[in-house]
Parts: C-alpha cells; structure tokens; sequence
C-alpha cells in the first residue's frame, strides 16, 4: 500500500457519510455498520501507513498536481497519531442510539477530523475546519433537549463569526506570499511575513481556529454546549476536535509564523485561558460545567507549553494534549453516569466502585499527582517554561502550578462530596446505561502508561524533533530546499497528464 | 480631485463590510439580525479573498479560442471563494433552522432573552437551585 | 461592557486592516501559485476554464469538503426541524395567484435546460456544477411556491444526493485504482474547448450539480415546510 492511500482515510467515512441517510431510510443497522466499517477501513489505513513509514515522512499530492500548486497532505508522526486516534475515539464514542443522519454527520466529522490532521494547506484545513463546525452544529442541535438547540445556535454564531476571522486572515497571507501550501509558505515567510502584517495574519488565524480549540476569548460556547449534549458527543468535541484544531494552530506557528511575538500571543491568550478556565470550574456548581471549563483550563495549558519554541514546547505540548485526550471524555462519560448538581451526589459514588475509582483515577491525573501520567505532562510543561526563561514564560509557568492548586481544590471537593458518607436527600441512582466499558480502556490506558513512560518519552521526542523539522517538512513537501522560491511555473510539468510527484518517499514506501 | 485606485476602493469596501458584519455580530440582539449580520461578514471576507486575485488589467482566467490577449487574474482564488461562498451558504442556512426552533421552543428571538433562559435550562436540568441562592448555607465552600 | 471592548477590537481591527492596505501588493499581487497554474493548467487538465481546473482538479479536495459541508448542513437543518415539520392535518398556505402559477409552469423547463446548460459547460465558461445546481434547485423549488400543498419526496432527494456524492467519491477512488492518485483527472483530455474535453472534470461537475442541486432544494423545501407549520 503506499502512501496515496492514506487520502482513504478522509474518502471512505465521506462515502459512508453520504450513503448514510439513504440507506438508513430503509435499514438503520445497515447505515450503522456501513459507518462502522468506514471509520475500521480508516483506521487500518491510516495504521498501515504508520506501519510502512516507520519513523520517516512522506507527502502525497492529492489528484496527483505537485505541491504547491495542489494539494499536499503531509504524514509525519503527529499527524499519523493524531489522525489515528480520529477513527478510534469515533467508534468509542459512536452516538449508538442515533439516527441515520447523526450517524452521517459523525463520519463527516470523523472525516473532517482526520483531513485537519493531514493536510499541509492552509486553505484545505479551512475546509476541514468548517466542516468539523458544521457538522457539529447539526451533532449538537440533534439533542431532543431545547437547551441543545440554543446552545448550538451561540455557538454556530461565534464559530462563524472566528471563521471569517480565520478567512481573512488566510486572505492576508494568501496576498503577501501568493500561495497556500504549508511548506512553501515556510520557505517564503522569513522575507514576506516576518513584520506587523504576518502577525495580524497569525493573530487572525489564532482567534478563528481558537473556537475549537476553545482558546481564550472565543470560548464562551464550551459550557453551554458541552452541559447540553450527551456525554458521548462532549467527550467527542472535548478529547478530539479541539485537539486537532491546536494541531493545526501548531502547525502554522512552526512553519509559517517562527516569531517570538506570535508564540508570546499565544502564550498570553493561553495564561487567561487557563485562569478563566480554572477559576469557572471551581465556582461550578454541575459536574458538567465543572468539566467543560476544566476543559478550557487544560487546552490553556496545552497553548502555554505549545508556545515553547523548539522541540521541549512540542513534547510538552503533546503530552498535555495526549492526556486530556484520554482524561476528559473519559470524565464527561462519568458525567453522564452521575449527571448533574455537584451537592445532589453526596455519597452517590459509594456502591459504584468501578465508577468511583475511575473517577479517582482520573481526578488525580488531571491535577498531576505523581505517578500518574498528568503529573509528568505538567512537569514537562512547568519545566520547559522555565528552561526559556523569559519573563512571561516564567509568569505562564507560575500560573499553571497555581492552576494545579485550584483543580485540585474543586477535584478533591467533588470527590469528597461524591464519596460523602451520609446520604443525601435521595441518591440519585445511574439514570442512564452505564457507559464504563470506554471509560474503564481509558483507565487502563493511563495506568498502563504510568509503566511505559520512557518509551512513550522518547516516542514523543521523536515525535517533536520531526514536527519541528522546517527543512525536513519542506524537503518531504516540495522536493528539494531552494526550489520552491524558484518559480513554480517555470518548472514544467512531467509524468502523464497530471504533472510530477515530487514528493519524496522512503524506498519502502514506493514498492 | 482624483479618484484613489480601484485597488484601494475595493479593499476598502471589503474590511467595511467585514467589520460592518462582525459589529453587528456583537451589537445586534434580533436573532434574525445576527445571521444577516453574519451574511454581510462574510461577504466581507469572500470580497476580500477574490481581491486577494485581482490584477490591474488582467482577463478572466477562461482559454477560449486564440492565445490569451493579455495578462490573466489569478484563478486560485476564485476558486477558494466559490468554495466559501458554498461555506456560508450552508452555515446561514442551518442558522436559521435553529432560529425557527428555538423562536418555537422559546418563544423569543432576543439573544439576551435566549441567553438568560438557556442558563436556566442548564441549572434546572442539573437539578440546581435558581442562582440567586449561590451563597445560601449548605453550599460547601472549599478552604 | 462586552458590547464596548467587542466594538473596540472590531474598530480596531478595520483601522488595523484599512493601514495594512499600503503594506499589501494589491492590483499585483504574487500569484506563485497562480502563475504556476496559468502556465500548465489547460495542459494539465485539458478545462478551458482555468478556474474549474482549480476547483475541480487542482483543489478537487477541497470541493469534497465543501459538498460535505453542504451535506452537512443539509442533514443538520434535517434534524433541527425534522420533529417541527408539517402535521399531515395541518392547513397549508394558499395556492399562489396566477402571475405565480404560470411563472412556474414557464420558467420551470427554462430554468432546467439553464441549469443543466451552466452545469455541462463548467469546464469551458463561467459556471459549473454549484452555479448550475442552484438554478437546478430554483427550478424544482419555485413550483412549490405556487403550489405549497405539494412536496418534495424527500426520499427521493436523500437518494439524489447521497449518491451524486457517491459519484464524486467513486471517480476519486477510481482514479486512486487507477493511477494511484486520488481524484486525479482520468480519460483523455480532449480538444480545449469541446464539449466533451477535460476527463473527468465535467463528470465531477455533474455529480456537483445533482448533489448541490438536490441539497439546495431539500433545504428550501424543508424550511418551507417548517413555515407552513409554524406558529
């Protein structure tokens, strides 16, 4: 299989998206298992090209133009991860008792969610953007619940408005440098947007990809939206899609805006997120919204280590993410299980073991008690922050260990109200199916990890070192250092038709 | 006096519609408004982005019979702009939907009204007291 | 409070713009992808149109994402006012007067043979399948205005569309099959200018235009729908 097929994983839960309503007007078990197959067919993809690629990068030109006058996916060992982890958590948290057209919408955002991983096009991940919005607009508003609907309005309404946003600031580098493609504009940003307007570009961009990734001030959505769906659908929104929109904030920082003042932007927007976000939690008084500012407060964090130039930033970075990933929708699962006002709990985790001690592990991590894998994450990000030594860097790094103190101050008051001896007035017993099964592989996850650290510390410097590789994404984009500042147009088009691949690929990927 | 550039004015035009779009966004209270509000942001940016293609001079980017005559606009962003034109297509489309049932479910379509009764819905729906007695005796408060 | 600093950064951010406008190349701007585009496109893809050979060849991925999208709102405006649609019971609006009527028996084939005129030249003029399939949809949509006790079987539409996207998605994997590229062009290229010239182009672009088309239609058709119903 070589690397081309990796655009399978973006094709095939498409191709199911559409047929998915259709045929879901005769056979709802048809459409379920027709998405199943897609999201399994993508994952195996994706995985199969992992496995070949073993540790090196490679483009893939998709419809066969030569970047950067087509589209190139780029496959390094973030967006491979990333993009894996895009099938796998869909299919844990599939919306099972949905219809046919949220099982549609699933895969288009399943889809979407994986084209945001791979893709080295700054108009291409708009698109991919959008469409991982859209169709979680329709995901939110398909809740019964009228609340769903309101919230799913404000939050089409910000999320638009950060699109436009995000469109002009496109529109601004797209002018300057005249192209569109990640690694070109890498070679073409140290003389054409190293100066007031590249950074309006980039501060446009941060604010637009900043809704998903609920980055401080355009987050005002995450509490409604996520205490309004199913804890399947936050857990979803929460762990993945805000992910991969930080992934792609990532991206352009390394590629196209390496400034101290860009990374200082995000920085700071990143420090108020997790003040907002962590202060909003402790005053929660659901665990639902508990959890969704909670959420904000760990992507702060994730922004604050990302803003770390080299590759320290990234691992930390990384890590923080990657954990939340695990954590939270775990968390919203639990949520979902005992629901609702934090002092209605008293002593409704007792009897549940399994749940509780999930719940346990969880909390722990998320506040970084040592062993658990949170605690490295956030050493690594305290440390990394202050090995940069700048003064805000410093400031940012103070914050995230206050930050600590507050989460574990409402954590392990949630906890002691959950586990709470005397009863409340009336415990209020599971209401809905008990959904441990994800959470418990989540658990085992993380404790299994707690074993693995090395390993998984040196997979994520491998990891970093590859994302921070300019020269290396470049070369692997267009083929060569020096030749994309040539004109594009005057080297002529070869092979039949549909001009050259120049994309390089290991030998053992072209067999 | 002296017209400024044709470059100019459309620019000009483009970041006024676009902040013309985003004050309404915040300012407007009328559901409805709000996602005319949007339309005419987004109009905005679609404007800018085809300018982002404009050449002093230039023919439509189309090969029809002979050699082109003269310099041809750049065709990338037109494309990009039909696509986002799609975009907001879509979006407003679905904005309005909402708005149609939340005016059923809620009977308002003033954005502070919508907005003070979803928080509602969200305590209610966790089972908590209105919000007036936030501080009221029994609530825990950390040390 | 929240209105005044969101004025003041939206103000901020035009005066920021408007300054940038000297920084900015316009009326010349780069074009490095462009002129790449200029010089090979018609080579490459064999489409007159150069802007269609962007959209659908050089970017066909994006047009993917963007029929998603459609798509996606589609369903979602589905399932936002599935449950609010008409009751059979319910009365509906009057029949239109006669100027409407007759406009939409007139124009219903006129705007037919336009749509599926600007949909089967994409490749050579201005148009193609989104252009094409929204007057596609305004064809099948406007008779429903004079005549609002009729419907559009919405079955039928879910069919349409889910398998014009199919299409589009088949000759992306037919071309991976084939060329180990997906929704790279296949099929000779023809003579610039002819009809029948581009590959595959105005094959992607007819799926477009039934896909956009049956969307386009369902949406209006759905929130009329919704109208009649309401309040």
């Amino acid at each position: 299989m070589t690397a081309d097929a990796v655009t399978l994983a973006v094709a095939l839960p498409l191709l199911a998206g559409f047929l998915s309503p259709a045929l879901g007007r005769s056979s709802r078990t048809a459409a379920q298992w027709l998405g199943w197959a897609a999201l399994a067919a993508s994952a195996a993809v994706l995985w199969s090209v992992w496995v070949r690629l073993d540790g090196g990068t490679a483009a893939v030109a998709v419809g066969g133009f030569r970047p950067p006058l087509g589209i190139a996916f780029y496959l390094d060992g973030m967006a491979l991860l990333f993009a894996l982890a895009v099938p796998v958590v869909t299919l844990l948290f599939w919306p099972r008792a949905g219809t046919p057209q949220q099982f549609a919408l699933t895969l288009v955002l399943a889809a979407a969610a994986t084209g945001l991983a791979l893709s080295g096009d700054i108009f291409n991940l708009y698109v991919f953007y959008e469409l991982t919005a859209v169709a979680s607009f329709g995901l939110v508003a398909a809740h019964e619940a009228r609340r769903a609907q309101a919230a799913a309005l404000r939050y089409l309404l910000l999320s638009a408005a950060g699109s436009v946003l995000l469109l002009a600031g496109i529109a601004v580098v797209y002018l300057r440098t005249g192209t569109l493609n990640l690694a070109h504009l890498a070679t073409l940003a140290p003389e054409r947007l190293q100066d007031p307007v590249g950074l309006a570009a980039f501060a446009l961009m941060l604010l637009g990809l900043g809704v998903k990734a609920e980055l401080f001030p355009v987050n005002g959505w995450v509490p409604e939206v996520y205490s309004s769906v199913s804890g399947r659908l936050a857990g979803l929104l929460a762990g993945l899609v805000s992910k991969l929109a930080v992934l792609v904030v990532v991206r352009a920082l390394v590629l196209v805006f390496p400034r101290p003042e860009a990374a200082e932007l995000m920085l700071v927007l990143g420090t108020l997120g997790i003040v907002v976000g962590e202060l909003a939690a402790w005053r929660a008084r659901d665990l639902r919204r508990q959890f969704a500012f909670s959420s904000i407060g760990q992507l702060g964090i994730v922004f604050v280590a990302f803003s770390v130039p080299g590759p320290a930033g990234i691992v930390a970075g990384l890590a923080v993410a990657l954990h939340h990933l695990l954590t939270k929708p775990a968390l919203f699962l639990l949520a979902e299980r005992w629901g609702g006002a934090i002092e209605g709990l008293r002593g409704a985790g007792r009897g549940q073991w399994l749940a509780s001690t999930l719940f346990i592990l969880f909390a722990l991590s998320l506040v970084g008690v040592p062993p658990l894998p949170g605690f490295w994450a956030k050493l690594l990000t305290v440390m990394s922050l202050m090995e940069q030594g700048t003064g805000p860097a410093r400031a940012g790094a103070v914050v995230v260990m206050a930050a600590t103190v507050v989460e574990a101050a409402y954590l392990f008051r949630t906890l002691g109200v959950l586990l709470a001896r005397e009863s409340g007035a009336e415990s209020p017993q599971p209401h809905r199916g008990p959904d441990l099964a994800t959470a418990s592989l989540a658990g085992l996850i993380l404790v299994g990890s707690v074993f693995a650290l090395r390993p998984l510390g040196d997979g994520l410097k491998a990891l970093a070192a590859q994302a921070v590789d300019v020269d290396g994404y470049v070369r692997t984009v267009l083929g060569g250092p020096g030749m994309a500042v040539s004109h594009p147009a005057s080297q002529a088009p070869g092979g039949a038709g549909g001009g050259a691949r120049v994309a390089h690929v290991p030998p053992e990927i072209a067999s | 006096m002296s017209l400024p550039p044709l470059e100019i004015v459309l620019y000009a035009g483009a970041v006024s519609l676009l902040i013309i779009g985003l004050a309404g966004l915040v300012m407007s209270e009328h559901l409805v408004r709000l996602v005319l509000a949007l339309g005419v942001a987004e109009a905005g940016g679609n404007l800018l982005l085809v300018l982002t293609g404009f050449r002093q001079g230039a023919v439509a980017p189309i090969l029809l019979g002979a050699a082109p005559s003269g310099p041809m606009v750049d065709p990338i962003p037109q494309a990009l702009v039909l696509t986002a034109i799609v975009i907001g297509v879509g979006v407003q489309a679905l904005a309005l939907a909402l708005v149609l049932r939340v005016r059923r479910a809620y009977g308002t379509v003033h954005m502070s009204a919508l907005r003070a009764r979803l928080v509602e819905d969200l305590d209610e729906a966790a089972g908590l007291p209105p919000e007036g007695s936030r501080e009221a005796p029994g609530v825990e408060r950390p040390v | 409070m929240r209105n005044f600093t969101s004025l003041l950064f939206a103000g901020g951010l035009g005066f920021f713009l408007l300054v940038l406008a000297a920084d900015l190349p316009l009326g010349a701007p780069p074009m490095l992808a462009g002129q790449g585009v200029l010089a090979e496109g018609a080579a490459a893809t064999g489409a007159a149109n150069l802007v269609t050979a962007v959209v659908l060849a050089y970017r066909g991925i994006d047009t993917l994402g963007e029929l998603s999208i459609l798509f996606a709102a589609a369903a979602g405006v589905g399932l936002v006012l599935g449950r609010a649609r008409r009751r059979p019971d319910a009365e509906a609006d009057p029949e239109g007067g006669f100027i409407l009527l007759a406009a939409a028996d007139l124009l219903f084939p006129l705007l037919v043979i336009v749509g599926l005129y600007i949909v089967l030249h994409g490749h050579l003029t201005p148009g193609g399948g989104f252009q094409g399939g929204v007057v596609l949809a305004a064809a099948f949509f406007l008779p429903l205005l004079g005549r609002p006790r009729n419907a559009l079987d919405h079955a039928v539409i879910g069919w349409i569309e889910g398998l014009a996207g199919a299409v589009f998605v088949g000759i992306g994997l037919w071309a991976l099959a084939a060329r180990g590229e997906f929704l790279a062009p296949l099929l000779g290229k023809g003579t610039l200018g002819a009809l029948f010239s581009a590959g595959t182009l105005p094959l992607l672009y007819i799926a477009v235009g039934l896909k956009v088309g049956a969307e386009i239609a369902g949406l209006m058709s759905t929130l009329q729908e919704t109208e009649a119903a309401g309040s």
